[in-house]
């Protein structure tokens, strides 16, 4: 250093070498970035507008966005390609695969990033809306940073409702409401219903969240969330839940008596077949662009509380990769998630910012003075909980579903198929819970 | 002059049939464990997976249900538009179209025939005063819903087939038959059939072939649901090597279906090399 | 002889005619839906009939989501790529078993046609290893590499080659060519209905494959059609945008139709005349 400073100019010549040769030989870091649309609409083509817009503001770093699919998807060409030495520099992966991405030693933690950087994590996370911290954070360490988030909304068709005499600006707030409206607007000719009252997503992922909703607003716990080894499948509060799923389609026929998945339900939605629908926050923006008619959203009917689950993607830094790559991508994971991008990305989406700071922008304010139905999902927050999220989260999640679709279809009783998640989901767990003891 | 084919076979058919044979044997690693031999364990495990055993099960419900009609419909185009003219080229290109394009593709259309109530299919069916039905969402219809799907797509591309095997009936030999006063039935049952015979075996293997290494359809039209009633085997490896991080699952099932294609091409390819023999 | 087969062949023809619809139904449906204005067409979006003023909105919305031109540029390299060395792999193979003796001959025959059954899709797990053992995952050419050699078409050239008369290639010989001009200059010629077949099955299937390509390449600057057009269809959690889907697929099937429709009855032929029975 200082023989370096007692001779300027060779130093300088020297730093411009380096420079020179630095820029020369590698203008650009490269880097991949694997993203979903987990919701309809031109998610792919507004994550392209985003990134261009990175690219062009700086010279050193060229993300590339490639669009993987579903979540499921983009976890397992994530896996692909980790097998195959390739990592992805990052990706928007589903929020609740954190832990099995950390267990499986797949990413780094942003902690340790924000270290190097002399930033603390708490001070770092405040910003972010606490209902969306835990399923970031693993074994107490912050490895994932919220990008999309949602919650299960409920949507009615303001038009039914009127229609049939019910107030569309006080959507059901309970089962019994819930239940009382979906009667009321169900229509049927003969036997055959030709307007359902509600509709709800039971395609893979999709089922295991909004059921999850149902749980907890039933007072169940649904999984252990400190760990990530237990769940609660057979509870009494996930049994009554269910069953009262369940008499939604056979007892009182207001839901078709078989598995809808998301693409029918929000196609049976804006076509006029069905009055309600419950589906993530970030259908909104489909549905505003779509819906021929008025709608209004709101929360989720509680039962004995309110209370839903946190969905949507967090941004994560794959471990294997060279330092330069790191650094990009956590150049741009940063830039990604600042509040000006997350606002931005919200208001394309329907998705809520998972920043309080977005909502300060102005552009912002402006959006949701314009869109009051926006701020529904932010006002539902305080009321979100984490999302399902255990070790080797899809299996547990798959072995759920294969029997809540069983008992939804008429094939099981409530009992017979909750008994048998749960033990299905603990033999998936067993060799995690005894690596914990 | 086979080294160059050898070699390939070599590094994608055989190493791998030996390396997923020796996989099975193992257990999954993870959570900081080396895979370790456990013998047959996964075997024992797959015969007790409700999972497997359905999927087992659907597969060779699909395997017949398409390979039937789909065979019989391909004879039965054939041996009408046989003749070329202007309107048999006509038809024989439209049922050829299913071929052509990627059966990813034929599901993204299907997802929305199917849909319903708004689908094509419901749609249309309404008008002749049908009820609708929830195609793909009835576990119990499901997996039908995906026959018709793969009938349509594969029964233009096996009627090429005998259209070109019928192409190679000696005219003289129909003749011959038409002079003995048979009946077209007869004609077809004694003379068209038997000479067939290699066409249809060789349309046999490929259709089997199909029913157990095609399920583009499935990742998007059902992934296998719902509860599996769509679930077919290559999907089951798939979702376990991919989704589950179960990979000593997926290659004992691997293992199983490799010896399930193996058994009955087998037996194919000797009724063909037969076949063939005959007629040189 | 009299009334009998009019009737019998008015039947058929009628029967025809309605086969051919319903199969030819989703394409229209496709062709329709594709150029409708409003992704979303309500409860009349099942409609196969026109009643609105045609948009190529959709088409654009296509483009704008995914690099098409890239994705029809690998398209074609992977295919015409595994299509060439096939070539020369499956008339190697298919002259050796049809003309030359060698022990195990039978042996070995059979154990190629193994690969007839076990295509990449079904070892995809071991095959995804070695892969990345030979440092070819996430490339075209790791795509390829698995189809090199095959099975279907050596059987075909062995089929096509022994249906050859021996005379054509003694007298060859004793016009002094060596084995591969004989392969070039006698024996290809003759043979030239069976590879055009073979090539048409070749290409068909590798353009439209999708399981394989989704697994191997990783990077969006490799991708393959099949793969580009899935994500359209799969990422939808919501409602879908059929229009877009439409629109997509039209662009994905147009080429191989569009060469179908024009070389239709060379296609057929070829495939006729090609020994394949």
């Amino acid at each position: 250093m200082k023989n370096i400073l007692k001779k300027p100019m060779i130093a300088t010549a020297l730093a411009m070498g380096l420079l020179g040769v630095v820029s020369g030989a590698e203008a650009q870091t490269k880097i991949d970035f694997y993203f979903p649309a987990g919701v309809q609409g031109p998610v792919a083509r507004n994550m392209q507008e985003l990134v261009s817009q990175f690219n062009e503001s700086q010279d050193e770093i060229e993300v590339v966005a490639a669009y993987t699919g579903n979540y499921t998807q983009t976890k397992t060409k994530a896996q692909a390609a980790i097998a195959a030495g390739a990592p992805p520099a990052l990706a928007l992966m589903s929020a609740n695969l954190t832990l099995e991405l950390v267990l499986d030693e797949q990413i780094v933690s942003i902690e340790g990033l924000l270290e190097a950087e002399n930033q603390d994590r708490d001070t770092f996370l405040s910003d972010f809306w606490p209902a969306l911290h835990k399923n970031a954070i693993v074994n107490d360490t912050l490895y994932a940073i919220p990008f999309q988030n949602s919650t299960p909304l409920l949507y009615i068709n303001a038009e039914h409702f009127r229609e049939v005499g019910l107030d569309p600006e006080n959507p059901p707030s309970t089962w019994d409401e819930l239940l009382d409206a979906a009667q009321k607007l169900t229509q049927r000719d003969g036997d055959e219903v030709t307007r359902y009252g509600i509709v709800l997503p039971q395609s893979s992922s999709y089922l295991s969240w909004v059921f999850q909703a149902f749980v907890m607003a039933n007072g169940g716990d649904f999984f252990n969330a400190d760990t990530g080894a237990e769940v609660y499948f057979d509870s009494a509060e996930t049994t009554d839940a269910l069953t009262f799923y369940r008499a939604l389609a056979y007892e009182h026929n207001v839901m078709p008596q078989s598995i809808t998945d998301s693409k029918q339900v929000s196609t049976f939605f804006i076509s006029g077949k069905a009055s309600m629908m419950i589906l993530s926050t970030g259908a909104m923006g489909f549905v505003r662009d779509n819906a021929p008619f008025d709608y209004q959203v709101g929360f989720v009917p509680g039962n004995v509380r309110n209370a839903v689950p946190i969905g949507g993607g967090s941004v994560v830094i794959f471990k294997g990769q060279e330092p330069e790559k790191l650094a990009a991508a956590w150049t741009f994971a940063k830039w990604l998630t600042d509040a000006p991008q997350l606002g931005f990305w919200s208001r394309a989406t329907g998705y809520f910012a998972p920043r309080q700071s977005s909502y300060e922008i102005e552009e912002m304010q402006e959006f949701l003075a314009e869109n009051p139905d926006a701020s529904t999902a932010v006002q539902q927050l305080p009321y979100a909980q984490p999302w399902l999220a255990t070790y080797k989260t899809i299996a547990v999640r798959t072995a759920l579903e294969d029997e809540l679709q069983q008992v939804i279809a008429g094939q099981k009783t409530v009992e017979e198929g909750l008994a048998d998640a749960q033990a299905k989901a603990e033999e998936i767990l067993q060799p995690y819970v005894d690596t914990l003891q | 002059m086979l080294a160059p084919s050898i070699l390939f076979l070599g590094m994608f058919t055989y190493f791998p049939m030996v390396s997923v044979v020796w996989d099975s044997l193992f257990s999954n690693g993870g959570l900081g464990k080396a895979p370790e031999f456990v013998g047959l364990e996964n075997y024992w495990k797959l015969a007790q997976d409700d999972v497997f055993i359905k999927t087992f099960v659907n597969n060779i419900i699909y395997a017949v249900g398409t390979i039937v009609p789909s065979i019989i419909l391909a004879l039965l185009f054939a041996l009408l538009l046989r003749s070329s003219s202007r309107f048999n080229s006509i038809v024989r290109s439209i049922l050829f179209f299913p071929t052509l394009i990627p059966l990813v593709a034929a599901a993204g259309l299907w997802i929305f025939i199917f849909l319903p109530s708004i689908g094509l299919l419901d749609f249309y069916l309404a008008k002749l005063g049908a009820r609708s039905v929830n195609w793909l969402g009835d576990p119990d219809i499901a997996l039908y819903a995906l026959m018709v799907l793969t009938v349509w797509k594969n029964a233009g591309y096996f009627m090429l087939f005998f259209l070109a095997g019928l192409q190679g009936i000696p005219e003289d030999s129909l003749e011959a038959a038409l002079l003995e006063g048979a009946s077209p039935w007869q004609r077809l049952r004694y003379v068209i059939l038997p000479l067939l015979k290699p066409t249809t075996s060789f349309v046999l293997v490929i259709a089997f072939i199909f029913s157990i290494t095609q399920v583009d359809h499935l990742i998007v039209l059902t992934e296998g649901g719902p509860a599996n009633s769509t679930n077919l085997l290559l999907y089951y490896i798939f979702q376990n090597a991919h989704e589950f991080n179960n990979t000593a699952t997926a290659a004992a099932a691997t293992v199983i279906s490799l010896v399930l294609l193996l058994s009955v091409s087998i037996f194919n390819i000797r009724i063909l090399e037969r076949g063939t023999h005959y007629e040189s | 002889m009299n009334r009998k087969p009019h009737i019998f062949s008015m039947l058929a023809m009628t029967l025809l005619c309605v086969v051919a619809f319903l199969w030819a139904a989703p394409f229209l449906w496709m062709f329709v839906a594709s150029i409708r204005p409003e992704g979303f067409g309500g409860l009349r979006m099942a409609s196969i009939w026109p009643d609105f003023s045609p948009t190529l909105d959709n088409f654009a919305l296509a483009f704008k989501s995914a690099n098409f031109a890239l994705y029809y540029f690998n398209t074609f390299l992977m295919a015409a790529g595994i299509l060439l060395v096939q070539m020369v792999t499956i008339m190697l193979a298919g002259y050796a078993f049809a003309r030359l003796e060698f022990p195990f001959k039978n042996t070995i025959f059979y154990a190629f046609l193994i690969q007839l059954m076990l295509v990449p899709p079904i070892l995809i797990v071991p095959n995804l290893s070695t892969l990345v053992m030979l440092h070819l995952n996430d490339s075209l050419l790791g795509v390829m590499a698995p189809y090199f050699a095959s099975a279907f078409g050596v059987f075909l050239m062995r089929q096509s080659f022994k249906s050859i008369p021996k005379d054509f290639e003694d007298a060859a010989i004793i016009d002094g060519c060596s084995w591969y001009q004989l392969i070039w200059y006698v024996l290809l010629p003759l043979s030239r209905p069976t590879l055009v077949a073979f090539a048409i099955v070749s290409v068909v299937f590798h353009w439209n494959e999708f399981l394989w390509p989704l697994m191997v390449i990783t990077s969006p600057e490799k991708q393959v059609l099949t793969v580009g057009l899935a994500s359209f269809t799969l990422g939808a959690e919501g409602a879908s945008e059929w229009g877009l889907i439409a629109a997509g697929t039209v662009l994905v099937s147009a080429p191989l139709l569009i060469v179908f429709v024009a070389f239709q009855r060379q296609f057929v032929n070829s495939f006729v005349s090609s020994g394949i029975k």
